[in-house]
């Protein structure tokens, strides 16, 4: 009777609940749910998410009223919603205007970006975060991504800007079945505004899926250019506005790998790691090695990628890599069928 | 299919820690860095020093892109540097680009410019020369470059650091960034590529970057210096031994 009394009593071995841990050892607590017990078990995240298992991805556009085109995007309990607003910018307004070849329209970045015509901007002070505080300036994150989202939009040349163009056709009074040359009067210039209303890892997918879905669901009105007022005027019909015709259908997919090593252990023959698909704002938090690749299987699927971005670490070499685009590349087609299913 | 060779100058700066000047294919930049020094409460790491990174624009002040490239830059240094060695202080890191290739798309319109992958091998490697210069604890030395692949005849062929003209007509851009040991760093691509483009742009870039002399050789310092500096490995060692020189001069004058 008393041997069991004193086994009863004797200190049993330190333990902390879950929480706890991961705040006392993020690391150790993340190796602790990635290393498998058993050879049979597969690896489980501290989210219940295999490693290469992406977060559910759900789409809702036209929720904005005032906007030409908006969606709010969520992914696990990343939620991001953007709004596009269109804005006239007068041809005349235009210092050194470009040159405009209209026979060439699918090259067309320089004319974008010379006269600016895309504007993303990024919010995370909404109190998305704890750490983005609200009220106070961009941060560097904020404004790395709204750069970001720019460089995207440029070389996957998503938004053509023949959509952008409003043309005007001078009528000569003494011959008017002549026709003089028509000429661009004005531009719209679309104004992305893309506000995190919380984060949770994953920001530039959430922000880029966001403003994808709002560039689809944009309707401009038809706009013309009235002589006599000396103004553009927009119709009022619906009838009459038009839809953006994007090139192609560009999808992010984020990654983190965890490796094994220590923080500060300088080891490069340790070769263990994890590469954790959609990571969420504690795995990324925790993880050095961020990659970010884009594909767009749409149009030629041999040549599919569109940018590539690893940084901070050397765990994924080509190999790796490979399997990162594979994935990647089935991210693209789940994206597809919900963004495809929000628009019909 | 050579580079052009690079040239630069350490501790340029007489008051930085460490400083150096770098110049290629008409890039010129100039790198200072501070360091360990005192950090404000908010940025205060208690295991690690707090590195920060300051990208200046040759025109204007710093802008969203130049904000993209100093989280790249980040990043990378934050792993390069001990900074385990160094806790509760600051690394601070200034890049002044003080010249751009005439007809680049980042001289002629500067705030029209999206693309910043030209300019990053460049900061990086102007980064790393600094750190050198300043005698921090570094992990690893690293070498950067910019691989443009342009389609001809449906083949992709690459071309490094590449005039502003093959920058406008390549179909993709590729920076690297390889550790001596041949771990890479930093990928950045951009453009429309496919993955067997990729595989070969990081192969070619992997032997640009990587020490042709050997891992056994390590003690043999010199070997770089008389090869011209095609490789940038090779540069960098030539950099360090020039350095080692010139501070060793009292023990030889003696």
């Amino acid at each position: 009777m008393a041997a069991t009394s004193t086994t009863a009593n004797a200190p049993s071995a330190l333990t902390f609940p879950r929480e706890i841990f991961a705040a006392l050892q993020p690391r150790q607590y993340l190796l602790a749910h990635l290393s498998p017990a058993s050879k049979s078990q597969t690896s489980v995240r501290p989210n219940g998410r295999k490693p290469t298992e992406f977060r559910k991805l759900s789409v809702n556009t036209d929720s904005l009223t005032h906007c030409n085109g908006s969606a709010v995007v969520r992914m696990g309990n990343t939620a991001v919603v953007c709004g596009v607003r269109g804005e006239i910018l007068l041809a005349r307004d235009v210092p050194n205007p470009p040159t405009i070849s209209t026979n060439d329209e699918d090259n067309d970045r320089d004319e974008l970006a010379r006269l600016g015509l895309l504007v993303p901007n990024v919010e995370l002070s909404t109190g998305s975060n704890p750490s983005h505080i609200p009220g106070q300036a961009p941060s560097g994150l904020a404004q790395s991504l709204a750069s970001r989202l720019l460089q995207l939009l440029s070389t996957t040349g998503l938004v053509a800007s023949k959509d952008l163009r409003i043309w005007y056709q001078p009528i000569i009074e003494q011959e008017p079945e002549v026709g003089s040359e028509p000429e661009i009067i004005a531009y719209w210039t679309l104004y992305l505004d893309i506000l995190y209303i919380s984060l949770d890892g994953a920001a530039l997918d959430a922000a880029w899926l966001a403003m994808l879905a709002a560039l689809r669901s944009v309707k401009l009105p038809k706009a013309w250019w009235d002589p006599d007022m000396e103004a553009i005027i927009c119709s009022d019909s619906i009838a009459d506005a038009k839809a953006l015709s994007l090139r192609g259908l560009p999808i992010p997919a984020g990654f983190a790998v965890f490796d094994e090593t220590p923080e500060g252990v300088e080891d490069t023959t340790q070769e263990k790691g994890w590469i954790l698909a959609d990571p969420d704002q504690f795995e990324e938090e925790h993880c050095r090695e961020h990659i970010s690749v884009v594909v767009d299987m749409s149009g030629d699927a041999a040549n599919s990628i569109r940018a590539i971005d690893k940084r901070g670490g050397s765990f994924v070499d080509v190999e790796k890599m490979r399997t990162i685009v594979d994935l990647t590349q089935q991210r693209w087609k789940e994206c597809k069928d919900v963004l495809d299913a929000q628009s019909t | 299919m050579t580079v052009s060779a690079p040239n630069a100058r350490l501790t340029t700066l007489h008051r930085a820690d460490g400083s150096a000047t770098y110049s290629h294919g008409g890039y010129s930049i100039l790198g200072s860095v501070n360091g360990p020094i005192e950090v404000t409460r908010r940025d205060e790491l208690p295991e690690e020093a707090a590195v920060e990174v300051i990208v200046r624009p040759s025109v204007g002040v710093g802008s969203p892109k130049e904000r993209h490239l100093e989280s790249i830059i980040h990043s990378l240094l934050r792993s390069v540097i001990l900074t385990r060695k160094l806790p509760r202080s600051l690394i601070q890191i200034v890049l002044q680009v003080m010249t751009l290739p005439e007809e680049s798309e980042e001289s002629m319109s500067p705030t029209a410019s999206t693309c910043s992958l030209p300019l990053l091998p460049h900061l990086l490697q102007t980064a790393l020369l600094a750190l050198l210069s300043s005698a921090l604890p570094l992990s690893m030395t690293f070498s950067s470059i910019l691989v443009a692949l342009s389609s001809r005849d449906h083949q992709d062929v690459p071309t490094f650091s590449p005039t502003p003209q093959g920058i406008r007509s390549a179909t993709s851009l590729h920076v690297f960034t390889f550790s001596q040991r041949g771990r890479c760093l930093i990928s950045e691509s951009s453009g429309t590529f496919s993955f067997n483009a990729y595989v070969e742009a990081y192969k070619v870039a992997e032997k640009m970057c990587t020490d042709p002399v050997g891992q056994d050789q390590d003690e043999d310092i010199m070997v770089g210096l008389d090869e011209p500096a095609h490789n940038l490995t090779s540069f960098v060692r030539s950099k360090v031994a020039e350095k080692v020189e010139s501070e060793q001069r009292w023990r030889r004058n003696s």
